[in-house]
């Protein structure tokens, strides 16, 4: 019973993916032309990959930096030596 | 190790130049190719040539172990700090709150100094495993 119950309940929201991506829009702009056209002009920088990594996707950054810290730590507890 | 006088030379002449070119990388991020990721790592490969040829002890002259990770753990938090800043000015976290391009500079330059004392971290211990590289 439960098993059927689960089927069901996957069933239905497969069927709710598969009308939302079936109904889903033609965007009325791309995230690239908006880059290319206003990216400079927000953030001031003319290079638009640094424009995109710290500006736009800033987030992103700060979890690559979490990352570098991790491995720094990783490679300090693995191979340093003890005071 | 035998030491020669070609890695001495160039390993002494060169890093300068390799560093100032990490540092133009790091500053000039937001104009020309580059940014604080690569110009943290030229900084790294820079610090990294002089630890090879001439041995952690003339590296250690400038560039302390300790310092080096104070430079790693603080620029997290100067990256943190800044995106807080942002709720101080009524905007988003890491939203820009200085003029357009400042927030980046300020940015780039940070990241750059902490890619580069992450890599010499890693590279350092990785490199002189079990030898005494205190």
């Amino acid at each position: 019973m439960n098993r059927v119950f689960q089927g069901a309940v996957l069933l239905l929201f497969s069927f709710l993916l598969l009308a939302s991506v079936l109904v889903e829009k033609e965007p009325k702009e791309y995230p690239k032309t908006y880059f290319l056209e206003r990216g400079t002009h927000e953030t001031g920088a003319v290079n638009l990959v640094t424009a995109l990594y710290l500006a736009y996707r800033a987030y992103d950054t700060l979890g690559e930096t979490i990352v570098l810290i991790g491995a720094v730590t990783g490679v300090l507890v693995l191979v340093g030596r003890e005071k | 190790m035998k030491k020669t006088n070609i890695l001495d030379v160039v390993s002494r002449k060169l890093s300068p130049f390799i560093l100032l070119f990490g540092v133009y990388l790091v500053t000039f991020g937001h104009i020309s190719p580059g940014g604080g990721f690569q110009g943290g790592v030229a900084l790294a490969s820079g610090l990294l040539l002089i630890l090879l040829a001439q041995g952690p002890a003339v590296l250690k002259r400038t560039f302390s172990l300790e310092g080096i990770s104070l430079v790693e753990v603080f620029g997290y938090g100067l990256f943190l700090l800044a995106g807080l800043a942002g709720f101080l000015w009524g905007v988003g976290f890491l939203s820009p709150i200085l003029l357009p391009p400042r927030t980046i500079f300020i940015l780039n330059i940070v990241i750059g100094a902490k890619v580069g004392a992450g890599i010499t971290l890693i590279c350092w211990h990785l490199f002189l495993e079990g030898e005494d590289s205190e």
